[in-house]
């Protein structure tokens, strides 16, 4: 383990900063700037523009409130969703078993734009366009895959000897899914969350045609910046978009950090207890 | 305990599907807005909350209608006025089209903004609500609803359907500290980029402006609009008339940037070149663009727009209400505010958007007339008069299609 720590984290660390930080200076330097031309590496001007227009924008932090409550939700769905529909593939013989896979990891592989024409006519006929619900709905889709992957892959990693063990000493159903299944599963569950966070979060087309507009997330502001060439305000919003990502997995991971200190004081008073 | 997922899904849509069709009611009694009393409109649009779907990729064009208009709506009239940004009018026509084939009687779009093929496209699918133009006090005082860029859209007869909010014309931007005397006309283009290699492009069509390029070159090369003012079906030579146009952009090819290899893909692109010193010309549809790029500092103080001698395209762009507009009485306040000569000057500013009115400036007030004349436009863009001295007519879709077409098929793949 402790062979070449140096090199190891040496190389690391230039590998994070080369694709991952490097990438986010030249968004930084285009928001700042007042015109940036060729062959200037740096501006020579500066304007405070961009971040004016995007943080005095009231729909701006509107739309970061509705996007991260959007992920949140669909992603809390997502759970309830994957953790039975792997418990039963993975543990039970189930007819026609790649079938449903299949259809699970179906949105990965078809582009989003063919299934959300159909979504969205039985949505308008559901009335079901133009309002979070609807949104959340057609989140999942595209999202459900990857949580639904990584909780296969836990359950795969979980013998049934475990729960049969727990129930010999008496635990019932719900003790021995809390107690022996769900701290096992809870790793793969959060990476999979982490992936239908961001996902959730990035999506604008499917936002888009069944939001109608009036589900106004961070990418529908975002775009038609992008495609309407004002690098400035464009880079503004991307930088404060990874701001709000980056935040939510940091989130996500403390909280998965209180739940194993708690749970481990929890168990530890049981043990004084008993 | 396995028909237990069907009853289930049932009862889901049952219940999904009572919720929708409560509110079919209201657009029954919104057609006599088209007749009423404008006082009669005034008093059913208090109140009404307004979404007008827009194109948003400009800060500056937001920023007009969420701190200019957007209070002096609730101030003078109690309306909200929402603006929802679109990526691109196409999408609105997609989504009305869904909601007509479905039904949905409560829409939410209650003021769009489109032209040309989009104007085409949602006429031919009825996804309009009605000639309502003749009800708007501003229209009928201050707009020559006979002028042709008012009475036709791209060669579409408007009838009414939307109303006229603006103005463009087709201009070239160039940098008068790099190049100081840019080519006016087609051949002198031609000679120009032989002597300056690398520094002109146009974007690909179908992009809107690179498209317009071609129609330019067109007009220019094949003899004049005046022959293509008929169907282009009616032609039967069309394309013998087109081998100038796609002769003189062979011709320039190799001595465009990147020897013609490639062309940008959108306008945004090709600014972006031009912004970054890469190219020495670039072009808009937007007379006051280059102007506004200016004042962001995107664009050098230097950078000024021209016309070519033999004039440019114009064309109009227009408001217009859906068939489903849940709020029709304040589309219809909405739309004739921003069509005041107030609202109109403040448009026509640089600072707020550098818009060119669509009012007849000759119906306006002395004072009014005066207002919009003291605009200051920015030294990079044109005045009013030679603009409007210089204007070519569009033209109708079908020839864009073909156009559009052809360039794939004569420049692009050759």
């Amino acid at each position: 383990m402790k062979k070449h720590p140096r090199l190891l984290s040496l190389f690391l660390f230039l590998g994070l900063f080369i694709f991952v930080i490097v990438p986010f200076i030249p968004l930084i330097l285009s928001s700042l700037s007042f015109g940036w031309r060729w062959p200037d590496v740096f501006p020579q001007a500066w304007s405070l523009r961009a971040w004016e227009y995007v943080v005095n924008d009231g729909r701006t932090w509107q739309a970061v409130g509705i996007s991260l409550w959007i992920a949140l939700v669909v992603t809390s769905v997502n759970i309830l969703l994957a953790v039975p529909a792997a418990n039963a593939l993975v543990r039970y013989r189930v007819r026609g078993r790649w079938l449903f896979e299949a259809i699970i990891f179906a949105p990965i592989i078809i582009p989003p734009f063919i299934s959300v024409m159909g979504i969205h006519l039985s949505f308008l006929r559901f009335g079901l366009t133009e309002t979070v619900l609807g949104v959340v709905l057609a989140h999942i889709a595209p999202t459900l895959p990857y949580l639904f992957r990584a909780v296969m892959i836990s359950y795969q990693t979980l013998s049934v000897d475990w729960e049969d063990q727990a129930r010999m000493l008496g635990a019932g159903a719900v003790p021995r899914f809390f107690h022996v299944v769900l701290p096992h599963l809870l790793p793969g569950i959060l990476a999979g969350a982490s992936l239908s966070v961001l996902i959730s979060l990035s999506q604008y087309l499917i936002t888009f045609i069944i939001g109608a507009g009036q589900v106004v997330t961070l990418p529908i502001l975002l775009f038609p910046f992008i495609s309407g060439g004002d690098p400035s305000v464009a880079s503004a919003y991307s930088l404060l978009y990874a701001a709000i990502a980056i935040a939510a997995l940091a989130g996500m991971d403390a909280a998965l950090k209180r739940y194993y200190q708690t749970n481990r004081a929890s168990q530890q008073e049981k043990g004084e207890n008993a | 305990m396995r028909k237990f997922p069907i009853a289930a899904f049932g009862t889901l849509a049952l219940a999904l599907s009572a919720c929708s069709s409560e509110e079919a009611g209201n657009a029954k009694d919104a057609d006599s807005l088209l007749t009423d009393d404008w006082n009669v409109v005034q008093d059913a649009a208090k109140g009404q909350e307004v979404n007008m779907y827009m194109w948003g990729g400009s800060d500056n064009i937001n920023d007009y209608l969420d701190e200019w208009v957007a209070p002096r709506m609730k101030e003078e009239y109690g309306i909200e006025l929402k603006r929802v940004p679109m990526n691109d009018a196409q999408d609105i026509i997609n989504q009305l089209l869904d909601e007509k084939v479905a039904g949905k009687t409560d829409g939410s779009m209650d003021i769009v903004w489109i032209n040309g093929e989009n104007f085409k496209a949602a006429k031919e699918n009825g996804l309009l609500w009605g000639d309502f133009t003749g009800q708007l006090p501003n229209f009928n005082d201050y707009v020559d609803a006979e002028a042709p860029e008012v009475s036709e859209d791209f060669g579409e007869p408007v009838e009414g359907l939307e109303a006229p909010w603006g103005k463009a014309q087709f201009v070239l931007v160039h940098d008068e500290n790099e190049f100081g005397n840019p080519p006016r006309s087609m051949s002198e283009l031609a000679e120009w980029v032989k002597q300056n290699p690398g520094q002109f492009t146009y974007p690909a069509p179908p992009d809107f402006t690179g498209s317009a390029f071609v129609r330019q070159v067109l007009y220019e090369t094949t003899g004049g609009h005046e022959q293509y003012r008929q169907p282009a079906a009616d032609i039967e030579d069309l394309e013998e008339r087109l081998e100038p146009m796609w002769q003189y952009l062979n011709s320039i090819e190799p001595y465009l940037w990147r020897e013609g290899a490639t062309y940008p893909e959108s306008l945004a692109k090709q600014d972006q070149l031009f912004a970054s010193g890469e190219i020495g010309m670039t072009m808009s549809y937007d007379p006051a663009l280059a102007a506004s790029e200016v004042l962001k500092g995107r664009f050098p103080q230097s950078t000024r727009t021209y016309l070519l001698d033999g004039g440019t395209l114009s064309n109009t762009h227009f408001l217009s209400i859906p068939f489903n507009a849940s709020d029709k009485a304040g589309a219809l306040i909405a739309i004739n505010e921003l069509m005041s000569p107030a609202a109109q000057t403040a448009k026509l500013s640089p600072e707020n958007w550098g818009d060119l009115t669509a009012l007849d400036l000759e119906k306006l007030s002395p004072e009014q007339q005066q207002a919009m004349n003291e605009v200051d436009l920015g030294e990079a863009t044109l005045s009013i008069e030679e603009l409007e001295q210089n204007r070519l007519p569009e033209l109708s879709s079908d020839y864009i299609d073909i156009i559009e077409e052809g360039w794939t098929e004569h420049v692009a793949k050759d």
